[in-house]
């Protein structure tokens, strides 16, 4: 069986690196949360910088944490 | 499509582990993916996996899921500062293997130096053709794998694409052929040295040098302050030309690898 999405999805942008491979992103309707890179992301190497729009998987636990699922090209 | 391998319980309600794609698993709570498993090839033979979950408990079981079906070795990247994805791994029987620096790279001649890096004389920089690249990409991966291996080089090894995209490479040639190349991958805001390498009886005479000089200049011109590159902590030739042009380590992976055989837990 398929499953067609996992948590909610939301574009945003990365307003600032933190450490522990965290970061401050803004959602598009203004929230701020805290968000982890991916595995797929990590094992790419791609870089995560201040400004960057970003996709990003909200916690179903914790709607103020997520994981930044795709970085888009500015 | 494989499921229910196993379940977990994260807040009182059960997840299920679930293989909804070649090299692809879910935990599924609820009907909700709380934690996803990927597996990835590199072209040098290398399986990297990666977990992400919200519950420790989450991560441990689609690790275990994961781990109970495939060969080994298997191999992950984790940043060194991001501790409790080092821990869960650890957990989970790997352990680190090698250490790679990630470099920032300034592209400003006035601060690399590297204004007048001339070529040796007969050396001349410039764009690629694909033939020669071509030439010139086989002898290199064949001197690579002769001398330390690609696993240990910290970008992931390119496949031969049927038609490689030249805006990323400068060369250099000498005597009608190339001897030296760089490889930036895709240009963003900040771009990545993707590799820098020059043929065994080429080397020590400057042309990495001079060929870091023309790629950091074009990145300059075009307003990019910075790229980024990543160095294993062992190529003590290769960080010590970074750092002679002024880049700085901002940071470090870890490549950790589970050894032995297959676990069937």
């Amino acid at each position: 069986m398929a499953r067609s999405a996992g948590g909610i999805e939301v574009e945003g942008t990365v307003t600032e690196c933190l450490r522990n491979a965290t970061f401050r992103v803004e959602l598009e309707n203004g929230h701020k949360v805290l968000a982890h890179i991916s595995g797929k992301i990590r094992k790419n190497y791609i870089k995560i910088l201040p400004f960057d729009r970003v996709l990003v998987e909200l916690s179903p636990y914790d709607l103020n944490r997520g994981r930044i699922l795709y970085r888009y090209r500015n | 499509m494989e499921s229910a391998h196993l379940t977990a319980r994260t807040d009182g309600q059960a997840v299920t582990i679930e293989r909804v794609a070649d090299g692809s698993w879910h935990a599924v709570e609820d009907d909700q993916v709380v934690g996803r498993g990927d597996l990835s090839g590199r072209p040098d033979g290398r399986m990297f996996v990666s977990v992400d979950a919200w519950h420790c408990a989450v991560f441990d079981r689609l690790a275990g899921a994961m781990l109970a079906e495939l060969p080994r070795p298997l191999h992950t990247l984790v940043g060194e500062d991001d501790l409790d994805l080092i821990s869960h791994w650890e957990r989970a029987g790997f352990t680190a293997r090698r250490r790679e620096w990630e470099c920032l790279v300034p592209t400003d001649p006035a601060l690399t130096g590297l204004g007048p890096a001339l070529p040796p004389p007969g050396v001349t920089i410039g764009p690629a053709e694909e033939d020669p690249l071509r030439v010139l990409d086989r002898v290199i991966r064949d001197e690579v794998e002769a001398a330390v291996g690609w696993r240990e080089m910290p970008a992931e090894v390119l496949p031969r694409p049927a038609a490689p995209d030249l805006s990323r490479y400068t060369v250099a040639a000498e005597a009608g052929e190339y001897v030296g190349y760089v490889r930036l991958a895709a240009v963003t805001r900040q771009p990545r040295i993707g590799l820098v390498a020059v043929r065994s009886g080429h080397r020590r005479r400057g042309i990495g040098r001079a060929l870091l000089a023309r790629v950091l200049d074009d990145l300059h011109r075009r307003g990019i302050e910075a790229a980024s590159a990543e160095v294993n902590e062992s190529n003590t030739a290769a960080m010590a030309l970074f750092e002679a042009i002024g880049a700085r380590r901002t940071g470090s992976n870890l490549e950790l690898v589970l050894e032995g055989s297959e676990h069937h837990g």
